[in-house]
């Protein structure tokens, strides 16, 4: 049986469900060598500020017991400009759909980044990030608060007709207001959740193994946190939501399918596992084939009541 | 040049003393491929915990094999010492930039401080044959040496130990001061790979003497090819970063900032 991964999100269409989630993949091209890009739907990169951004002090990564890590890069990254001119070459354009991951400090920040990346012709789209829990402005003070990301999905939206993804984050008391703001404003993607807050101590050297003391958590025990957002953002908007929280295996896939996700976007998995696109999509099949399901797509919402 | 992912196969493990171990691993294409000072970026976990790969310099290869070298400091070195013959070991590697060879008529000086050896092993290894060169280790006490009694003697290492078990009593970089001193004003170039405090104490004599020196720094790491910019370390003039996977390991030691602020 061959079980057709393609999803259609809006106006596009994946040859499979699975992403990279944003940071985790650099700008496209450095795992060149070691990726097989026709396993992805798209790549989502780094994320793309204004101006170059040097990013925090070292020590930037660290792990936790139980297969956890935390990073703290600070959204290190070349600028749109930079970006624009030297990274053309380096996407894998026509190989997999090319999302660009867009950071600001403010409203005007993340729309002078899309202005600019209207003007090249090889952007699929955008995933605004609203919330990164490494810098102190563009991130969770936004993230949290449906009337800022409003505001900021309805000025992008403004200047865009390209796809519009936004990636929120975990700390929210309540996820519905956000999501409810972000697709009422056009957000056709919603991408859940961004890391969490995390911090691990040295105890012999009693000091912090990060050099911003705190950073943001992922990794495989995220996953129950990021499937819960997902459920619940899936219970309140019909906009489809790109789960990014421990995937690492085909069967994760499969959970956050169920529960809601239309894409899938793979992170902190990359670092352990080069070849997991194709690893993944081949344990979802063998799922969809397991249990006579012949779309992929077909998972998605397919939740069983107790 | 491009990385490749390689399942390497455990030929031989033994541990060279207390804590530091050796496993000799077939892997053609990576052996094949790698330059001193390059390294490779090793799974440690079947599963994924612990969750990230461990960088490693690629020690002595040929043959198709190549040797990593390492102490166990943690959870990660302590399962792949745990590695027995016709174990795999998953690698991506080559990765990273390696040592520049000296130019003709200049000295090598490989300055190694603990299980920093390892680089070093492989960059005499491919030094040309018959190259005048001097190689100098430190390590604490000779009960903690990162390359075996055998090594040193066929390989004319000078030793040094803090505590003065073995050979030169003091540290590596007082041994190669003595060193520069008998050589006189020739022109030489130091490759240095060791801890912290050592690289301190190298990048202020390299600087004190004017001499060029290239040295491999180790730091956390995450994807290991310039994706994630995990690995970032000060430069020099302390304005931005470069990344140990991409830019280095291997910097020129006026690059980076080496004070002890910027290596925690």
């Amino acid at each position: 049986m061959k079980v057709d991964t393609t999803v259609r999100m809006g106006s596009l269409e994946l040859r499979t469900p699975l992403l990279t989630g944003s940071g985790t993949f650099g700008y496209g091209d450095e795992f060149h060598t070691l990726v097989d890009y026709r396993a992805l739907g798209g790549i989502v990169t780094k994320s793309i500020s204004a101006h170059p951004r040097p990013g925090n002090p070292p020590p930037r990564i660290c792990e936790t017991p139980g297969g956890g890590i935390i990073n703290s890069i600070g959204l290190a990254n070349i600028g749109v400009d930079g970006f624009i001119a030297d990274k053309v070459s380096a996407l894998p354009i026509g190989e997999t759909r090319v999302f660009i991951s867009v950071v600001g400090d403010a409203v005007e920040e993340y729309v002078t980044v899309v202005e600019k990346l209207e003007q090249v012709d090889w952007v699929d789209g955008y995933e605004l990030n609203l919330s990164c829990p490494n810098v102190k402005q563009g991130g969770l003070d936004i993230g949290g608060d449906w009337r800022a990301v409003a505001a900021i999905v309805r000025e992008v939206r403004a200047a865009t007709g390209r796809f519009l993804a936004v990636k929120l984050t975990p700390h929210q008391p309540r996820i519905a207001p956000v999501v409810e703001a972000a697709a009422g404003e056009g957000a056709e993607a919603l991408t859940l959740t961004n890391t969490l807050v995390g911090m691990a101590v040295d105890v012999e050297r009693r000091r912090p193994l990060l050099g911003a003391v705190t950073g943001g958590y992922s990794g495989p025990p995220l996953k129950p946190v990021a499937l819960a957002m997902v459920w619940q953002a899936a219970q309140a908007v019909d906009v489809p939501i790109w789960a990014s929280g421990g995937i690492v295996t085909g069967l994760d896939g499969v959970e956050f399918l169920l529960a809601g996700a239309s894409g899938l976007q793979l992170g902190s998995v990359f670092f352990a596992d080069t070849k997991a696109p194709g690893r993944i999509l081949q344990e979802m099949c063998d799922y969809c084939e397991r249990h006579g399901i012949t779309r992929l797509a077909d998972l998605t919402g397919k939740l069983e009541p107790l | 040049m491009s990385p490749v992912a390689e399942m390497g196969i455990v030929e031989e493990q033994i541990e060279i003393s207390e804590g530091v171990v050796e496993l000799t691993v077939r892997a053609p294409e990576i052996a094949g491929l790698s330059r001193a000072g390059q390294f490779v970026h090793v799974r440690v976990s079947t599963g994924f915990d612990p969750f990230l790969r461990r960088p490693m310099s690629v020690g002595p290869c040929g043959d198709g094999r190549l040797k990593l070298i390492f102490a166990i400091r943690g959870r990660g070195t302590r399962l792949l010492a745990g590695k027995l013959p016709g174990n795999t070991v998953d690698m991506i590697g080559p990765l990273g930039r390696g040592f520049d060879h000296p130019e003709e008529g200049v000295i090598p000086l490989l300055v190694a401080g603990g299980i920093g050896v390892v680089p070093l092993l492989l960059l005499n290894e491919q030094l040309p044959v018959g190259l005048e060169r001097d190689f100098l280790l430190g390590v604490r006490s000779r009960t903690v040496l990162t390359v075996t009694d055998s090594e040193i003697e066929r390989r004319h290492i000078s030793v040094a130990t803090d505590d003065g078990s073995l050979g030169y009593r003091g540290d590596v970089v007082q041994l190669l001061a003595r060193r520069l001193d008998e050589l006189d004003g020739r022109k030489v170039n130091i490759y240095g790979c060791g801890p912290g405090p050592m690289l301190t104490f190298l990048k202020r004599l390299c600087q004190e003497r004017s001499i060029p020196a290239q040295v491999s720094l180790e730091v956390p790491m995450g994807c290991g090819v310039g994706a994630c910019q995990s690995c970032a370390v000060l430069k020099a003039d302390r304005k931005g970063y470069l990344l140990v996977c991409q830019d280095g390991p291997v910097f020129d030691i006026d690059a980076v900032d080496l004070s002890p602020e910027a290596l925690p």
